[in-house]
């Protein structure tokens, strides 16, 4: 983003960007208005999930380079929590989140420490470990639903079951909860945290080696992403009503919040949205499609951006969009 | 055979004689059936017997007439039009099954909805069916609460938990093994809804009628290794061994017997794996003398059953099973009830539904007939125990309605 910086003079190029900025906004309320269509009301409330848990991977896997592909402990936590507080108490599910957080956090800090300590691939394979495990232990124990899973309420109570006919109120709460996510993405990313989890990100012995308390650092910005995988995990649980292990624990659910920020670019602030954007509805729109036919041609279309995302832009669509503006600029010139 | 091809030969002409006829639009019903993932092999079988469906009832069968919606074309009730399916995958995954369902309520305007297999995945998209008000009718998962969440719009055709443990438990009562009774049961069950919820009435309908249930081994379902399991029960001895398994591990399962030795005098699979053609070509050969429960007896020569299965078969090239059968019966319930209502309204389908009442002779599946109670849940769906033969299952129980004598002990691979 800074290379642009030098092309053109900063002030109408703010100006220009807070515009786009703003119709963005705009147009990402006002669409599902506009759209009767009550499937693509939920397709959209879907991105919004999507996008809140790669946004939340994006913090650890993006800005301070650690790809954990076991996020999906945290997503568990948080939809379990809420599901099962209503089994247990019948509680609202909502009610679950805090406790899902909680549980959360603290497992962050127990796995964090050892964990955080690996370098690449290693970390990688301990994340996925403890996420199997996780999911195997909630298979074997019938007191969290065992193999069977655990429900929401079959039908709404009140209106603090967030049950609700139309997707419409689930977009907005996943959208408000994404924009406080992200408020604190920009935020932190200025700060003082933001120069410590890139320089960790570009080379963390330098980093180390000039006084950056590493382990500290990225312990702090896997806790800020476990809260908000948990909390997705709640809204999730809240909007489905039903959470069994492969839904709550599978790996394919981290590996989607991989693909979605990586797609839209790791460690800047709107690609996991932009991921999400482009992957959820492209999931949909094959499954309408292709679905039927019993081919899995869906997972094909997933398989084959994968590929081409590790081969061609490994930085995702940011990369892609960067090398683009670079080359107008050569040809400019 | 030639019973069988004479209606499919005619098919063609007769489809064309039947658009012809037929006025207005299709009417659109939609199913979910698990077309990719673990359950695959399941929904594709669901899915081919639907389509099957979907043929006989646009075109006229009089070889079926005896059923509803046979002898005519289309909906007669409804001017003749025509029957739509609209097919979806619901991957296994209970957030797809609801979009799925939302998708084909709101964008294909489905007038019902079918399907849904996995309990845990029926439950979720019926969810989104109740808040539309749209008829849901499941005519294969067997969990019992299902019926327990006071929907409206929720119907039921499969015979549940309690029916099945009904069969097991009169028969075990009835069966001796080499002259002595049977005391010891083991029961080996998957861990999801589906084991858990019949293992447990089963349990609860044997200690109710005097036989404990001495041991009961629950596993994770699509395990990589059972020899643990197999270990356990070799060590037990007991005198039944009943398995509750989808289809990879029912075929684990019969290899690690094999490998290990091990035969209980006793053995029954219950349905859903042991049922599946995958597994009877797979393992039915180390499997022999298996005793299993099925609603579906195709071998009774001139029945709606037989019938239906020759032209499954003729479509397919294999067998139909009873979960299949199941699933089709859900769908032909649902059809008949659409008709009945005269009107694509969902109310009047939803009336038409808990007005249903369906004698054992309309039907494809021996189910002694098709009524609704309150909850939604048919109350005339029965069971029966069949053996495994070769690589077909016979009926042998209860003895009044069994075309072949029960062979004890279990046999395995001799």
């Amino acid at each position: 983003m800074s290379a642009q910086a030098t092309q053109t003079p900063a002030a109408p190029r703010l100006a220009g960007r807070l515009i786009f900025g703003a119709l963005a906004l705009i147009a990402l309320l006002v669409w599902p208005l506009l759209v009767e269509n009550v499937f693509y009301q939920r397709v959209g409330a879907l991105v919004m999930l999507a996008a809140l848990s790669a946004s939340a991977w994006n913090l650890v896997g993006g800005y301070a380079g650690q790809i954990s592909i076991g996020h999906v402990l945290y997503f568990g936590c948080g939809a379990y929590a809420s599901l099962l507080g209503f089994t247990w108490f019948e509680w609202a599910p909502i009610l679950g989140a805090p406790f899902g957080i909680a549980l959360s956090l603290l497992l962050a800090v127990i796995v964090g420490t050892p964990t955080l300590r690996l370098k690449g691939h290693y970390f990688s394979m301990a994340t996925i470990a403890l996420a199997e495990l996780a999911r195997i232990i909630v298979t074997n124990s019938p007191v969290l639903g065992g193999g069977v899973g655990v429900s929401g309420p079959a039908l709404p109570r009140s209106m603090a079951d967030l049950s609700f006919i139309s997707p419409l109120p689930y977009y907005y709460i996943f959208g408000a909860v994404l924009a406080v996510l992200l408020a604190f993405t920009w935020w932190m990313n200025l700060g003082r945290m933001g120069f410590y989890l890139r320089a960790i990100r570009g080379q963390e012995r330098a980093a180390r080696s000039l006084g950056v308390p590493a382990q500290c650092y990225k312990l702090y910005a896997l806790l800020v992403s476990a809260g908000f995988t948990s909390l997705t995990g709640s809204l999730y649980a809240t909007m489905v009503g039903f959470v069994d292990p492969d839904s709550g624990f599978g790996i394919l659910l981290s590996v989607k919040m991989v693909i979605a920020a990586a797609l839209g670019g790791a460690g800047t602030l709107f690609g996991p949205l932009v991921g999400a954007a482009i992957l959820v509805p492209l999931e949909e729109v094959t499954n309408a499609m292709f679905g039927g036919d019993g081919t899995g041609i869906t997972y094909v279309v997933y398989g084959a951006i994968i590929v081409f995302i590790s081969r061609f832009a490994p930085g995702g669509l940011a990369e892609v969009l960067s090398r683009f503006q670079a080359w107008r600029a050569r040809r400019a010139n | 055979m030639s019973i069988s091809r004479r209606p499919l030969l005619a098919a063609p002409a007769l489809l064309f004689a039947g658009r012809a006829m037929a006025q207005g639009a299709p009417i659109k019903v939609g199913s979910l059936m698990p077309l990719t993932g673990v359950a695959a092999s399941a929904g594709n079988s669901g899915k081919a017997a639907i389509e099957l469906a979907v043929e006989l009832i646009n075109t006229p069968q009089p070889d079926l007439a005896s059923m509803p919606l046979m002898a005519t074309t289309g909906f007669p009730a409804i001017g003749g039009r025509p029957l739509q399916l609209v097919m979806a995958d619901q991957q296994g995954n209970p957030s797809v099954a609801q979009n799925q369902a939302l998708r084909l309520i709101t964008q294909e305007r489905v007038v019902a909805l079918t399907g849904g297999y996995q309990s845990g995945l029926t439950q979720t998209a019926s969810a989104i069916a109740e808040r539309h008000g749209i008829p849901y009718v499941n005519g294969e998962s067997v969990a019992t609460n299902l019926t327990e969440r006071g929907f409206k719009w929720f119907f039921r055709t499969t015979p549940i938990g309690p029916d099945i443990a009904a069969i097991y438990v009169e028969f075990l009562k009835a069966a001796r093994v080499n002259g002595r009774p049977v005391t010891k049961v083991a029961i080996v069950n998957e861990n999801t809804e589906y084991g858990t919820s019949i293992a447990d009435v089963i349990r609860r309908t044997a200690e109710a009628a005097g036989i404990a249930i001495a041991l009961q081994i629950p596993y994770a379902a699509n395990s990589a290794d059972v020899s643990a399991q197999v270990l356990q029960l070799k060590d037990a001895q007991p005198d039944v061994a009943i398995f509750i398994s989808y289809t990879s591990d029912a075929i684990l399962y019969a290899r690690t017997m094999r490998a290990q030795g091990y035969r209980p005098p006793i053995l029954i699979g219950d349905d859903s794996g042991f049922s599946d053609d995958n597994f009877v070509q797979t393992a039915g050969d180390i499997a022999q003398g298996v005793i299993n429960r099925s609603a579906f007896d195709p071998s009774r020569a001139g029945s709606n059953s037989f019938k239906v299965n020759a032209l499954y078969k003729a479509r397919t090239g294999r067998d139909m099973d009873d979960t299949t059968a199941r699933i089709m019966q859900g769908f032909l319930v649902t059809c008949d009830a659409i008709n009945r209502a005269g009107s694509t309204a969902p109310a009047a389908i939803q009336t038409a539904l808990k007005a249903t009442d369906l004698k054992a002779e309309q039907l494809m599946i021996g189910y002694r007939g098709v009524r609704f109670d309150d909850k939604g849940q048919n109350t005339l769906g029965s069971v029966l125990l069949v053996q495994l033969r070769g690589r077909e299952y016979v009926s042998v129980w209860p003895t009044e309605t069994a075309t072949a004598q029960l062979q004890l002990p279990y046999r395995g691979w001799e």
